[in-house]
């Protein structure tokens, strides 16, 4: 079965070199068997690449230690469970899974579209072919993952401890779907560059692609954030990291686009913006992936440095060249239907929202960057680390939180003083009395108040919106309020649903400003001592050491430590934080003892304890307290977000909007874009 | 199949959002949870509370003292970069990564420093001496280094400028747009309209963009 997936990818590559030749000669021919056999290719493609899969998947979990792949991220002792998710736990696991979704995603993209765009989807298969040739070459030509050693080793290397995580088995695959499915938006992008089919049609069948691939970003980066938190043990989600920023990079361009393609769905503007958004978002996709394997800029999260990284240059160098070069071509075709016509408008405040978003990308990519310039410009390695990044994006996104709320509720064309009263009232009036409230209280951190205060502004401009909507239903219809609710949301699920992702980004944004009134402690504590530690809200914590005991428990030795806790006098109870010495078949240690954190998590704040060790051998330890404000928050935001995406994407029975289809008039895709 | 998938996503999301909590445990002293595993082999420390293998508990530790948690100590270490190259800052790392000799390290040279009388800009001039300016969790304001610092917010106000001046350029042009294709200045109902049907006009107009 392993040498099957092993032959398999060989002809995968073949038949993928085929089906991207193929697709363009069929776009320009125009010849109806070559594109019936582009499309069959890429079908044949996805195939081989679930036989490669397959044999992957055989070979780890029969523990076939003779492929290199296997030996080095699985044991016999792993269990099944993290077996499994050994596929991706490497570089060469990884690749073959990214190629795997792209050539899944690129045959549901036919399938889906084939007779609703004949002129680009010839286009559309040859360039999801190119990717997948582009990822299949760097496997069989410098990472294959069924490649094997001169000898079988009695047993495996083991998964490293910190990916025994059930955030680590759903957090790669997430942030590898949404980097991957933003592939089948650029091919279209391609598609409609070269056909020069400009119009709105292309954008139809791309808005829930790039929608899905957001969902799925935004899902991964919020599942990477719960699996530092749990398991890394530093007690933060985000450190600003090379490669949580790569991950970033594409969700702040897709956020942007999702935004500006309204503009160009209602007023036929900003082509050119969006599809230089949709070439960005892709080649910064794949940015992310070369940062992570190129060893270029050093991060946590690295894989083995390898020559892939210059597979990925390269790649990012021709995509980024041929994307913009087409754009540059397309220009004079892709002017504006209209102009703006006010300032004061949807439209205005779309733009500037877009501008902030961007030049938040722009500083996480120079903040990552900087230690190469610098190291290129004046010969010295400088750290470009967390205050950094925290400095300059923190001004920016409170600009962005207000743009949150007032992009929503400004009029299309040109808002009235009448129209920006109405809305924005009863916002203005939340948002200063949380300022004054917050100050009264003498929160000590201005960043938090601005950020509490612009919170307060956007949740009542949401809030407002839902509560006059369902109102206006309640009195046209006569509808009982919650059915009327149910009812506003299920007619116009992107706007409502976008309203959602707002507020879940509102949660995210009030968890992030918490992070100001965190506070950790050290203590070494013998059995029965105890320390109380202050809480942000006024109360205390008092922690007391009940002992330490071992055990061995599944792959690994436990060493755990135990702590009765009460707050504020009322027992919260037991907590347990280990050390954990994993082991292999034989029973022998391997990888440092790693640290498992207890958790305490409640709306207000996290109570979040580290063993840090025992002194000299005995049950005396030593532990990190740490007090986390909000953390809730981030994890419920992203539920949030999460959901109001769901709404968003969720088919509707009436497809685009009058407008949207109108401008999709001109190439012929009314009969065809309502399905 | 789309319903589906969805479904399945939210099941995930909330699957693992309900993860994050770990709720508080009852059993009065480890180890009784047994849930994620099996316990195999239970061992306990002796009467004077030595641990069996106290090897597979990290690295020994050391008691901490209270300039451990002193607000300077802890402010230098979160300027400083812990030089084992786990890119954390030397506070972080040692409280975290517990097979690290380097942090620790740094820390006693931290509390070494300040205990000789240097004041903090003393000991993180000391710091960027024996280890340049790299060792700073954040390039130090000077130089080249500003362009580090300044370059996202020139790139909001050329943006900011671009964006107004296109926008006014484009405003600008619209009242002789207007006046070149429309017979009645804005506010005005144009001849033979009756105000009803420019209010239905509008509220129809309304509804289609909605």
């Amino acid at each position: 079965m392993t040498d099957l997936g092993n032959i398999a990818l060989w002809i995968a590559l073949l038949i993928a070199l085929w089906a991207s030749v193929v697709g363009f000669v069929a776009g320009k021919t125009r010849r109806a068997d070559l594109m019936r056999s582009a499309e069959r290719s890429i079908f044949a493609m996805w195939g081989l690449l679930v036989i490669a899969s397959a044999g992957l998947m055989h070979a780890l979990l029969t523990h076939d230690f003779n492929v290199e792949y296997v030996a080095a991220y699985t044991s016999r002792n792993l269990p099944v469970f993290y077996t499994w998710s050994a596929f991706y736990a490497g570089q060469k696991g990884s690749l073959l899974l990214w190629a795997l979704v792209v050539s899944t995603f690129g045959s549901a993209a036919l399938l889906v579209n084939r007779r609703k765009y004949p002129e680009l989807m010839p286009y559309v298969a040859g360039t999801i072919a190119i990717v997948v040739v582009f990822f299949v070459a760097t496997m069989v030509f410098a990472s294959n993952p069924f490649e094997r050693l001169g000898f079988t080793p009695a047993d495996g290397r083991g998964l490293n401890p910190q990916l025994q995580n059930p955030g680590m088995v759903f957090h790669p695959p997430m942030l590898y779907l949404g980097y991957t499915s933003i592939s089948v938006p650029f091919a279209f992008a391609v598609a409609a560059l070269i056909s020069g089919k400009l119009d709105t049609g292309w954008l139809h069948a791309i808005r829930k692609w790039t929608l899905l691939s957001w969902l799925f970003l935004s899902c991964g980066i919020v599942l990477g954030m719960w699996w530092a938190y749990v398991e890394l043990g530093w007690g933060g989600y985000w450190a600003w990291d090379p490669v949580e920023n790569a991950s970033f990079l594409p969700w702040l361009t897709m956020t942007a686009f999702l935004h500006s393609v309204m503009i160009q769905e209602k007023r036929g503007m900003l082509k050119k913006w969006n599809i230089g958004l949709i070439v960005g978002s892709f080649l910064l996709s794949i940015f992310g992936t070369f940062l992570t394997r190129s060893g270029v800029i050093s991060s946590v999260h690295s894989f083995a440095q390898s020559n892939v990284g210059w597979f990925f240059l390269i790649f990012l160098v021709l995509a980024a060249v041929v994307g913009f070069g087409l754009l540059a071509y397309r220009w004079p075709a892709l002017a504006a239907e209209s102009r703006l016509e006010s300032m004061v408008s949807r439209e205005a405040a779309f733009l500037f929202n877009n501008l902030i978003l961007i030049v938040i990308a722009f500083s996480v990519l120079w903040g990552t960057l900087f230690p190469v310039i610098s190291e290129a410009v004046r010969g010295t390695k400088v750290t470009v680390g967390p205050p950094f990044f925290n400095q300059v994006n923190v001004p920016l996104g409170l600009l962005l939180l207000l743009l949150t709320g007032i992009g929503p509720l400004i009029a299309w064309r040109r808002a009235s003083t009448a129209n920006l009263k109405r809305q924005f009232l009863w916002p203005v009036f939340a948002m200063l009395v949380t300022a004054a409230a917050l100050a009264a209280v003498r929160m000590s951190d201005a960043w938090s108040i601005v950020a509490y205060a612009l919170a307060a502004f956007v949740v009542v401009t949401v809030a407002q919106e839902f509560v006059r909507g369902t109102g206006a239903r309640h009195r046209l219809h006569g509808e009982a309020y919650p059915l009327a609710l149910v009812r506003l949301i299920g007619r116009n699920r992107r706007r409502y649903g976008g309203y959602v992702v707002h507020l879940g980004i509102v949660m995210l944004f009030a968890a992030f400003a918490g992070l100001a009134f965190k506070s950790d402690t050290e203590v070494t504590l013998k059995p029965g001592q105890s320390v109380d530690v202050k809480s942000p809200y006024g109360y205390s914590y008092h922690i007391t050491h009940q002992g330490i005991s071992q055990y061995e428990q599944l792959n690994r030795f436990v060493t755990a430590a135990s702590v009765d806790v009460t707050r504020a006098g009322k027992y919260m109870g037991t907590m347990k934080s280990e050390k954990r010495q994993h082991l292999d078949s034989l029973g022998n240690p391997t990888f440092e003892p790693s640290t498992a954190v207890a958790i305490h998590s409640d709306l207000r704040e996290d109570l979040y304890i580290v063993f840090a060790g025992a002194v000299n051998g005995t049950e005396e330890a030593v532990y990190r307290i740490t007090i986390n404000p909000l953390v809730w928050w981030v994890w419920y935001g992203g539920l949030v977000l999460a959901i109001g995406g769901l709404i968003t994407l969720w088919p509707t029975a009436q497809g685009p909007t009058p407008v949207s289809r109108r401008r999709a008039e001109p190439a012929g895709y009314v009969a065809q874009v309502g399905a | 199949m789309w319903r589906r998938s969805a479904l399945s996503l939210v099941g995930l999301l909330v699957a693992a959002s309900l993860a994050a909590q770990v709720p508080p445990r009852s059993a009065a002293v480890a180890p009784r949870d047994s849930s994620r595993g099996t316990v195999v082999r239970q061992r306990t420390g002796d009467s004077l509370g030595r641990l069996e293998a106290p090897e597979a508990a990290g690295r020994p530790a050391q008691r901490v003292t209270e300039r451990d948690n002193e607000a300077l100590v802890k402010d230098i270490e979160h300027k400083i970069r812990c030089t084992c190259g786990c890119n954390l800052d030397v506070f972080t790392c040692r409280t975290t990564d517990f097979t690290c000799t380097t942090s620790p390290a740094m820390h006693r040279l931290v509390l070494a420093r300040l205990d000789s009388g240097m004041t903090e800009a003393q000991v993180l001039a000391a710091f960027q001496q024996q280890y340049g300016e790299m060792i700073f969790m954040q390039p130090p304001k000077r130089g080249f280094n500003w362009a580090a610092y300044v370059m996202p917010f020139l790139g909001l106000g050329l943006g900011l400028g671009l964006v107004v001046g296109v926008v006014r350029r484009w405003v600008r042009a619209q009242p002789k747009t207007a006046e070149a294709g429309a017979a009645a200045a804005p506010g005005e109902t144009p001849a033979g309209v009756t105000p009803e049907e420019m209010e239905r006009l509008k509220q129809e107009l309304e509804k289609f963009e909605a």
